[in-house]
């Protein structure tokens, strides 16, 4: 039930907010995962000392392993605990926050999509949630364990022996400035390499596109050239991003070496003067080993959360767009029920600065059948729109069963309508859904009547599996006049009380529209009917006929009193004689 | 298509390898680089054990010895570091040269053989599809040929180098760690293999979400008429759960993958804590302490070959799958091909004649019958007939888009299909109803980047066809950039310029598809006929006509229908007759 619900602005906080104790476990974890891995080197420094000076006995070493092994395998859990809760959440929040996403954009309205573009909604909700996801979950993950290890590592370092302590630090900072700098102009070439793939990719997709162009004009050994440019290019900057990047590699594992050597240096210099054990040294080489993957991964952590930054904005976005057409305050909701009649009172409508309707002013009483034509553009899908309201006018009111349209529940009045557009959009579902998309329970003598009404029953019978066939690419690709059938019958199969029919037949041939009028006109006739239409054959079966042009009805009348006066009608009709006789010429 | 004999693996492999041949030196300095690298850098360890035994447990010797002794090691660990990681940094960059060399001779034979393709085929491929060929397919080989290929090759060898010095420390530490590799080789590789299952199917059920999300946004009017907001998000959710269950089993087998690891190898750092402290404490043997040091810093070495070894092992398939579409598009047959011994282009003048062709798109359903016609040099000859009568299939045969399947097309008497493509085509000039614009300025899209045409060319090719004048209204006039769409100009402005495109061309033949639009206003319909006019004027023309001026200026005038030409003459000739043409006539009329 859509009701004017004012939803409190979105936050992201509010859906981390829900995992408060998912949030604290992974602590814990990262707590004990970082206490366990910095007592083991000191297991293994007992041992190395015990072995040095030759103390150790056997059942001393037996415990010392066991106990090793012991803790291993306790970290083994909570290491991947530290990983499992905070990935596992972070899903959860992908799932809702597309959840949320999508429930919002079935409130927005035709003007919203009408100005974003499809692909750029998909975006949104798929790559840019992905960076916002993966933020949260690495954020968690890698966050606490660097905070907790750097923390307590320090601790056990200095307090063990502050001069090795020192010199670890000295050796990492200067590499994660480093690193920092590198990862940053990677980035910057990284955008460059994509920047150009999508300009070879969209090279090839003119190429092919417009190979009838590119045939005619023998261009081919020109766009080959013109490809062969940009993909070295794409080649080169791949190479550049290479340079860099192979570097990172070697380039740690070097300073690790150093960092190794620096160690033993120092450490040895101590143990031959006496100060400390092997044993130390070894526990500090296995320390060295442990925090660079912490340290490093925080140049990367912070760039992942400053993307994520911005793709959370562009979600906003949509989140803040709100929709003109929904129920106000103004809405009645005692509103259950509607007759069918319509009025128009000096309705005009403008879109972008344009005036596209002006000075409508039509009544059209609850059971009748109105025709609607004019030259292409010339507003009459808009007039019917705003029946619909998928639009609202900008000047005038519009009345429906009597009440104003904007105090009506958005789906009472939906519910009251039937609506066939020209070109239909259909789901790629069974036919069966596809006709049965507007009634609440489908039954299958509703769905055979109206594709029977849309004289469809008969092609129907000729797909692979009827009514269960499955439309679209998986299925059957459907002609532009099976299209506009199958969307005759969705409009009717609603039983509407009023049924909006907006050029449904130029795609469908003499013979077909005569067959679907004679069965359509019954089901007409006990409703309200606005029937755009093309074709003075179809339009000589409505009560009245008016005539758009550019925005104005110009004509109204029956079809008899409009061919006898001259104008857009009767030139029409005599176009469309002249047409069939050429048909029927032999 | 299936083809008959379709090539097994290793066919796909040893075309692979071809494309790698022409780099063989640079493939053999790799392998060089390898090898040294790995020799280096696992010499390492080597260098601390000795550090270990001789500088900081040699009690034995005087500290001034054992400084002396700590310095002259640091030293050579230093430069033998410093090596190691270099030519391990050059390999990277080399190995990624390599396989971009390869990636771009692929990619673009890919596309040259793609534009060589008939345009039958263009009409059944879905351009999506094609593009995925020059795109991702591609991809994919790129990344099995750097990371896969050589990235096993180096792993391998460095596998093999640390394993030599672990022999070369102590054999028995050495068979004791490697007794543990095959179980814990096993269960990476049983780890990756889930993870690689559950990645699988994140990217398919991310994919059906997508294209579900892509159908409701497009629909979304529709959904809303038709009060299914409800339902749509309850099947939203369907799939969006769907696909947070297949992310929790990534992150199920993700989450156990680093921790196996690091147990391995703390299991793997007890094992010989224990093995070898036995042994020192039982004295008597060669063993020291610094062999022990060394051996754990190989056990983390150890490590990072075997874990991406086990992550490429799925890399393979998926890569082979696109080399085999690559492959297959290489393989389709070229159908409107060049002969083998064309004629000299010169020969392409003279009459145009079909005689007694017939075609068909589908091969069945006939599109032209027995149609025979001339037009000789200079005439212009239109065609009209109602929608489907088959009047632009006659310039698309000309142009061979598609060859004809009976009878002949001549030019100057010689068969069309003697002469090169290249050289035919470079002849001719179309102007399409809706006019192609490439992404670029509008003077490229009138030269067509011909570098023999100057800008004084292209600004007389506008002017004579009244395009010049909104041309030069445009933002940047003749240096305006143009997207795809060609959004900003309307289709009157499009027609115009694609006008002056033909006319810059200088084509002796010209082929015009003059359909009638809608939405173009008077004023634009005017220029466009008096173009049209000017275009056609000592040129052999053949207009699919729907404006009555054309038809009227027409030295002859087919008239088609269903596929048959079913009279012909001068609009005065055929208007006497009263037959079908008067109607056409008539109806055009508005």
């Amino acid at each position: 039930m859509e009701t004017a619900i004012q939803t409190p602005p979105v936050r992201l906080s509010r859906y981390i907010a829900q995992h408060k104790a998912e949030i604290a476990l992974t602590i814990v974890c990262a707590l004990v995962t970082v206490c366990i891995n910095l007592v083991l080197p000191y297991i293994m420094r007992l041992a190395i000392d015990g072995l040095t000076a030759g103390t150790l006995t056997p059942t001393q070493l037996t415990h010392q392993i066991l106990l090793y092994l012991g803790l291993t395998a306790l970290t083994l859990w909570f290491a991947r605990q530290l990983r499992r809760i905070p990935l596992r959440f972070s899903h959860q929040i992908e799932y809702d926050v597309r959840r949320d996403l999508f429930a919002h954009l079935t409130r927005l309205d035709q003007e919203f999509y009408r100005k974003e573009r499809t692909g750029n909604l998909m975006t949104r909700m798929s790559s840019d949630l992905i960076v916002v996801r993966d933020a949260i979950g690495q954020g968690f993950l890698q966050g606490t364990r660097t905070v907790t290890a750097l923390l307590f590592a320090s601790v056990v370092m200095v307090w063990i022996a502050p001069e090795l302590a020192l010199l670890i630090f000295c050796l990492y900072l200067p590499i994660i400035i480093f690193f920092t700098v590198v990862l940053n102009v990677v980035r910057v070439r990284q955008k460059a390499l994509q920047e150009q793939a999508s300009d070879v990719s969209n090279f090839a997709q003119e190429s092919f596109v417009g190979i009838r162009c590119i045939k005619g004009f023998a261009l081919d050994r020109r766009r080959n050239r013109l490809f062969e440019e940009l993909t070295g290019e794409l080649a080169r900057r791949e190479v550049q991003l290479q340079t860099l990047r192979q570097l990172l590699w070697p380039l740690m594992a070097f300073w690790f070496g150093v960092g190794t050597l620096v160690l033993l240096y120092a450490g040895g210099r101590q143990v031959i003067a006496g100060t400390v054990s092997v044993g130390v040294v070894v526990q500090f080489l296995q320390y060295l080993l442990y925090l660079q993957w912490p340290l490093l991964s925080l140049s990367w952590m912070l760039s992942l959360l400053q993307r994520s930054k911005v793709c959370w904005e562009r979600i906003l976005e949509i989140f803040q767009s709100r929709p003109q057409i929904t129920d106000t305050a103004e809405t009645d909701f005692a509103i259950r029920e509607l007759d069918g009649s319509i009025d128009w009172r000096d309705v005009s409508l403008e879109l972008d600065g344009t005036s596209l309707l002006r000075d409508i002013n039509l009544s059209v009483p609850s059971g009748k059948t109105i025709g609607i034509t004019g030259p292409t553009g010339s507003g009459k899908t808009l007039l019917v729109s705003l029946a619909a309201r998928l639009m609202d006018p900008t000047g005038g009111e519009l009345y429906v069963g009597g009440h104003p349209v904007k105090t009506i529940p958005l789906d009472v009045l939906r519910r009251h309508i039937g609506f066939a557009s020209q070109e239909p959009v259909l789901f790629s579902r069974t036919l069966e859904h596809n006709i049965a998309f507007g009634v609440a329970i489908p039954e299958e003598k509703i769905i055979t009547w109206a594709a029977d009404v849309a004289h469809l029953h008969g092609d129907v019978e000729e797909f692979p599996e009827r009514y269960q066939t499955v439309l679209g690419e998986r299925g059957v690709t459907l002609s532009g006049g099976q299209r506009q059938r199958t969307s005759i019958s969705r409009a009717v199969a609603r039983l509407p009380q009023i049924l909006i029919l907006d050029d449904v037949l130029s795609s469908v041939d003499t013979q077909t529209e005569a067959a679907i009028m004679s069965k359509l006109q019954p089901v007409m006739k006990n409703r309200t009917c606005l029937f755009v239409s093309h074709r003075a054959s179809t339009l000589r079966y409505t009560d009245e006929i008016i005539v758009i042009e550019e925005g104005r009805i110009t004509q109204r009348g029956t079809h008899d009193e409009l061919i006898a006066q001259p104008g857009y009608y009767s030139e029409l009709n005599r176009l469309q004689q002249l047409q069939q006789q050429l048909e029927e010429a032999q | 298509m299936s083809a008959p004999g379709r090539k097994p693996k290793r066919g796909l492999a040893h075309r692979l390898l071809r494309y790698a041949l022409p780099y063989r030196k640079s493939l053999l300095l790799s392998l060089v680089l390898i090898l040294a690298v790995s020799a280096s850098i696992n010499y390492l360890p080597v260098l601390i054990q000795r550090l270990t035994d001789t500088c900081l447990l040699d009690s034995s010797a005087p500290g001034a010895v054992r400084l002396e002794r700590l310095g002259r090691i640091g030293l050579l660990y230093l430069i033998i570091a410093f090596a190691g990681y270099s030519l391990r940094y050059l390999q990277g960059i080399l190995t990624a040269w390599i396989g971009q060399r390869i990636v771009y001779d692929l990619r673009v034979d890919v596309f040259r053989k793609a534009m060589r393709m008939q345009q039958a085929w263009f009409d059944r491929m879905p351009v999506g599809t094609l593009l995925t060929r020059v795109t991702s397919d591609i991809e994919r080989l790129q990344n099995f040929v750097t990371e896969g290929v050589v990235g096993t090759v180096a792993d391998l060898f460095m596998l093999v180098g640390i394993m030599g010095y672990m022999l070369l420390i102590s054999l028995r530490l050495s068979i004791i760690l490697w007794i543990l590799l095959p179980p814990l080789f096993t269960l990476l590789f049983f780890v990756n293999r889930k993870l690689r299952t559950a990645n699988r199917m994140i990217r398919r059920r991310q994919s059906e979400l997508n294209a579900l999300l892509q159908e409701d946004l497009t629909g979304m009017t529709t959904i809303q008429l038709f009060n299914r907001e409800a339902a749509a998000r309850k099947e939203f959710d369907e799939r969006n759960g769907l696909l947070r269950e297949a992310h929790f089993e990534e992150v199920r087998w993700f989450s156990a993958y680093f921790p196996v690891i690091e147990t391995g190898q703390a299991v793997a750092i007890a094992v010989i804590l224990a093995a070898g402290g036995a042994w020192l404490l039982k004295g008597g043997n060669p063993l020291t302490l610094g062999a022990l040091v060394a051996f754990l810093a190989y056990i983390r070495d150890f490590f990072r070959p075997l874990g991406s070894l086990s992550d490429k092992a799925g890399s393979f398939q998926v890569a082979m799958a696109s080399a085999e579409r690559i492959f297959e598009l290489m393989d389709t047959p070229e159908e409107v091909a060049d002969p083998d011994d064309p004629l000299p282009a010169d020969r392409i003048d003279g009459a145009i004649a079909f005689e007694k062709v017939s075609f068909a798109y589908d091969g069945k359903t006939p599109v032209l019958k027995n149609i025979s016609f001339t037009v000789e040099p200079g005439q212009v000859l239109a065609v009209v007939g109602a929608t489907g009568a088959g009047k632009s299939t006659l310039i698309n045969l000309v142009g061979r888009f598609y060859d004809v399947q009976e009878g002949r097309i001549t030019i100057g008497g010689t068969d069309i299909r003697r002469f090169r493509k290249e050289e035919l085509r470079k002849r001719i000039g179309y102007v399409f109803q809706d006019p192609f614009i490439f992404a670029g300025s509008v003077a490229d899209n009138i030269s067509l980047l011909n570098p023999d045409l100057t800008r004084e060319d292209l600004v007389r090719a506008a002017q004579s066809v009244n395009a010049d004048h909104f041309i030069r209204a445009l933002p940047k006039g003749y240096d305006t950039l143009l997207n795809e769409r060609g959004e900003g100009l309307s289709l009157g402005q499009k027609q115009l310029l694609a006008m002056a495109r033909a006319l810059a061309q200088n084509p002796e033949l010209l082929f015009v598809l003059d359909e009638a639009t809608a939405n173009i206003d008077t004023a634009t319909e005017m220029l466009i006929q008096d173009a049209l006019g000017r275009l056609m004027k000592n040129r052999t023309s053949i207009v699919i006509a729907h404006r009555l001026s054309t038809i009227r200026h027409a030295d002859r005038i087919l008239v088609m229908r269903h596929g048959e030409l079913i009279d012909s003459g001068t609009h005065d000739e055929l208007m006497a007759r009263a037959g079908y043409y008067r109607n056409l006539y008539e109806l055009l009329r508005h």
